[in-house]
């Protein structure tokens, strides 16, 4: 009845907005960013300026632009983010739904193996997986990160198809005749698409977080590439002296993550109300 | 009847939600004598569970007891008194028994605990001797065992057994008045005679007053001596038991009691009313029945009836009292003639 | 009981089991050789050289080397941390204890506050201040935990410094102080650590607490409660709060991961010299051994404490006692 909820609340409006301007600003940032993010123009010279006109950022201890940086920093933390965010979602949805559809043994054996996963802490699973890498593509990165953000949202697919599967719709489905997978399409999808697009949103924005700790801790993006997560690593040794390295990176990535977490927590409210 | 105990007059119990007010309860009054059994009967919506709970105040928000309702209870009026003072008579003077033992006692808490909590506020006991009294009262209400039964927890007790418990909590206090808000619905049917005659035999007892609440006429022909009937929020008929269950008059009655199953008369199904209880937040106007009524004409959907004296003790909201010859001649109800809700 | 404490001592046994299988196959199916760092280290003198060899006997078919690997976990070896020039167990000795220090202070604190928060919230539901501290939960909650503890640090112990930082005691004067000043040397340490922690930990407990206190209060007991004559305040300290402090106890056993993650963060932002400092600087000198070690023990520690939250919760429980 009341779908228009969601939009009519303000501070979706303003999740909304931070997001594409996160979007925007990462897909155009070579119009965006002033500087090139990698250039050193002058090691000596230009390294650790506070913010000043022409950087309003202020430069590193490599005399690189912080601004271009964290506009840059938003397309890599973003597209990770996002990339990562689609293969755990993918695989939570296989997982979860091939665990609930088969039910029995293969179900129980399924959820056992889950449980072990998620009494690792994501975190020093990942370190594990990365800290034998001595440089690490950035294509490894994503696959760790979406291969550990699963765990949860398999469970909770599976929670709902076990529901669903024995509901009336999809019981007059079978006594149609149609085969299993059919089912799955036509049928179970749609009714998990909101858990998806919840599950997608908090994930996302935890994946976020994720890298730029990882990053913090030099085993995520490598350098000289700029994700917001190393900028604050740069700044690291000298934390009150160079306090814009770690400031503006993090402002960034507190917007975003709030602003997911704002519309997640929104999108969760409005599926309830309807239901 | 000299002074009554309790007095409810004009108690109007509205919730203010996003849909609109929902007029619960609509102006209700009737009083409760000293040692009474008194009977509110009437199908689900009607109102009476929102009027018993009213009447302690235990009604949350956006529910809201209007200005102008008067409960008076002991020379106060309860729909005003303070919050301190409300709490004094919670328990205390009148108590309630409801509907769904298991989910009526807290599940963390032992019963014996919960039973002794009602003397610990209103006298102060200690732990100790506060659960000394609830032993003493679990067993007043045929408990078995009770001082073993008061040390364990409601999901180990059966449903009478829990039942039970929750009669010993209204006991505690000897209040002037129980009110049972449906206190055998969620029972088996012979546990349910147990405990009518428990709540019987403790009411003759103590002399205490008990407002028995229920949707189901046999519990009122069973247990007490004057029963209202409500409907749509309103009383709609008032008589002596016996005289209900002769005379009925009004048609809303009429229908409960049709509505009945009765040994020795064997029928393929019961019969139902037609129709539902319209929505709260939107009566009609005229007679709240009219549509489901199969006497009803266009006065009922004119004049909002009131409460016409029909015999001694015995009022009707109907307008049959003004034509009674209009009930040899029924009609099949307007529900069914526009063909919603045929039941 | 008995059998419920065995099969779930089974089932966590379990997930330890493949946890260590997954760290060794992690260490064989890293790229490279995961010693390479320790086998180029000049500091590795050709004994612990062939040590390291005889321990992981890399040479060695797969499955043997399974076996051996845990022969040796099984016995405490963990291995050897060439960073350190000391055995993995003996770096955990000394790291571990400061680490349980540090969650323990924060797990004791949030869960004071946090309930303590919530219950303030409900009992002013839909007041001023219950919005207040709804978005304040909600903001910390969204705070990554790394930039928390560095804001903390800059503020408190750069710009207004107040606090000591970096370390768990002062390590020039710590050593000649009295007893009872050492005792506030390292209390004074610990409070930046355990605060940001606290926070972070805090409001996470707030908000779950104050939708498990939300949720109870509909129910029909409460309403028993309420005709018995009890007052709100009571009702809600008394009746509610039991309910719903059992929802919390599995929420704490299912968040120990969140609890030791953010440790480690604020570890090392703060150089609190716990484990998860140790396995930062573990990364960083290609120390692998030590890094498998602390995610060994940093598993068990998490499997452990949802181990006691079940526990707790079924002793807890009325309902589940008795099975």
């Amino acid at each position: 009845m009341k779908r228009t909820t969601v939009w009519s609340r303000p501070s979706t409006r303003v999740a909304v907005v931070t997001l594409a301007i996160f979007f925007l600003g990462a897909l155009f940032a070579p119009v965006v960013a002033p500087y090139n993010p990698t250039a050193q123009p002058d090691i000596v010279a230009l390294k650790d300026l506070p913010p000043s006109v022409a950087h309003p950022f202020g430069t590193d201890p490599y005399s690189r632009d912080v601004l271009s940086r964290v506009v840059y920093g938003a397309r890599l933390s973003m597209g990770i983010g996002f990339l990562a965010t689609l293969i755990s979602v993918t695989l939570g949805v296989a997982y979860g739904a091939m665990s609930g559809l088969a039910g029995g043994f293969v179900d129980a054996v399924m959820m056992r193996v889950l449980d072990a996963f998620m009494a690792i802490p994501r975190l020093l699973l990942l370190i594990a997986l990365l800290a034998a890498w001595h440089s690490l593509p950035i294509t490894t990165l994503i696959l760790f990160l979406g291969f550990t953000g699963w765990f949860s949202l398999s469970r909770i697919v599976r929670g709902q198809v076990l529901a669903l599967k024995e509901s009336e719709f999809v019981m007059a489905a079978r006594a149609i005749g149609a085969n299993r997978g059919r089912i799955v399409v036509t049928h179970l999808l749609p009714n998990l698409y909101s858990v998806i697009v919840v599950a997608a949103t908090l994930g996302f924005a935890h994946v976020i977080v994720l890298e730029a700790g990882l990053s913090y801790l030099g085993i995520g993006v490598p350098q000289p590439l700029a994700s917001w997560g190393n900028i604050i690593q740069d700044g690291a040794e000298n934390v009150s002296g160079l306090w814009w390295l770690s400031l503006f990176p993090g402002l960034a990535l507190l917007a975003a993550v709030i602003a997911l977490n704002t519309l997640g927590e929104r999108i969760r409210e409005t599926f309830q109300s309807t239901r | 009847m000299t002074e009554p105990l309790l007095s409810i007059q004009d108690l109007r119990t509205y919730f203010h939600t996003s849909a609109g007010v929902a007029r619960s309860v609509d102006g209700v009054s009737f009083d409760v004598g000293a040692g009474e059994m008194l009977g509110i009967v009437g199908e689900s919506g009607c109102g009476k569970s929102v009027t018993a709970l009213s009447i302690l105040r235990l009604i949350q928000p956006p529910g809201r007891i209007e200005p102008g309702s008067h409960i008076i209870f002991e020379g106060k009026d309860l729909a005003t008194v303070s919050e301190e003072d409300i709490r004094g008579v919670r328990g205390n003077r009148i108590s309630m028994i409801f509907q769904e033992p298991m989910s009526a006692l807290n599940p963390v808490f032992n019963v014996g605990d919960q039973v002794a909590e009602v003397a610990r506020i209103h006298e102060g006991l200690s732990k100790k001797a506060a659960f000394a009294r609830a032993v003493e009262t679990l067993a007043l209400t045929g408990i078995p065992a009770p001082a073993e039964r008061a040390k364990e927890y409601p999901h180990q007790l059966s449903g009478g057994m829990r039942q039970r418990v929750l009669i010993a909590m209204a006991l505690m206090m000897k209040p002037a008045l129980i009110i049972a808000d449906e206190p055998t619905t969620a029972l088996d049917v012979t546990i349910q005679a147990q405990i009518l005659d428990l709540l019987r035999d403790l009411q003759s007892r103590f002399n205490t007053s008990v407002l028995m609440i229920t949707h189901d006429l046999g519990v009122i022909a069973e247990t007490t001596s004057r029963v209202i009937v409500m409907y749509a929020g309103e009383v709609v008929e008032e008589s002596p038991v016996e005289g209900l269950f002769a005379a009925a008059h009004h048609p809303y009655t009429e229908g409960l009691m049709h509505a009945m199953p009765q040994i020795g008369h064997e029928r393929d199904r019961l019969n139902v009313i037609p129709g539902t209880v319209p929505a709260p937040t939107d009566w009609p106007h005229g007679c709240r029945f009219r549509d489901r009524c199969p006497y009803s004409w266009e006065l009922c959907g004119r004049d909002h009836p009131p409460l016409y004296q029909i015999g001694v003790g015995h009022v009707s909201r109907c307008h049959l009292a003004i034509e009674p010859e209009r009930r040899n001649h029924p009609h099949p109800p307007l529900v069914v003639q526009q063909g919603v809700a045929v039941a | 009981m008995l059998s419920l404490l065995v099969s779930r001592g089974l089932q966590s046994a379990l997930i330890v089991a493949l946890v260590v299988t997954f760290s060794f196959l992690l260490i064989h199916s890293a790229p490279g050789d995961p010693f390479a760092g320790a086998l180029d280290n000049p500091r590795v003198n050709p004994a612990i050289r062939a040590n390291l060899r005889a321990q992981y006997g890399l040479d060695r078919p797969l499955p043997e080397q399974y076996v051996k690997y845990v022969a040796q976990l099984a016995r405490g070896n963990l291995g050897w941390s060439f960073s350190r020039g000391r055995s993995v167990r003996a770096v955990l000795g000394d790291v571990l204890p400061r680490t349980l220090l540090l969650m323990a202070t924060a797990l004791v604190a949030s869960f004071l506050i946090g309930v303590g928060v919530a219950t303030v919230q409900v009992s002013r539901r839909g007041s001023a201040l219950d919005g207040f501290l709804d978005r304040a939960s909600l903001f910390l909650a969204s705070m990554p935990d790394f930039w928390l503890a560095i804001l903390i640090l800059l503020a408190f112990s750069y710009w207004i410094p107040f606090f000591s930082i970096g370390g768990a005691v002062d390590p020039v004067v710590h050593d000649m102080l009295p007893p009872y000043a050492r005792f506030f040397d390292s209390l004074w340490h610990l409070i930046l650590p355990a605060v940001t922690l606290t926070l972070l930990y805090a409001s996470g407990i707030a908000r779950f607490q104050r939708g498990a206190l939300l949720d109870v209060m509909p129910l029909d007991f409460i309403r028993t409660a309420r005709s018995k004559g009890l007052r709100e305040r009571q009702i809600l300290l008394h009746h509610a709060m039991r309910n719903a402090l059992l929802t919390l106890i599995t929420l704490i056993g299912l968040s120990f991961p969140a609890l030791l993650t953010g440790a480690v963060f604020i570890e090392k932002v703060f150089a609190w010299p716990g484990m998860g400092l140790a396995m930062v600087g573990a990364i960083g000198a290609r120390d692998y051994p030590l890094v498998i070690g602390c995610v060994i023990v940093g598993s068990v520690l998490v499997v452990l404490g949802s181990l006691l939250a079940d526990l707790l919760y079924r002793w807890a429980d009325p309902r589940l006692r008795q099975l």
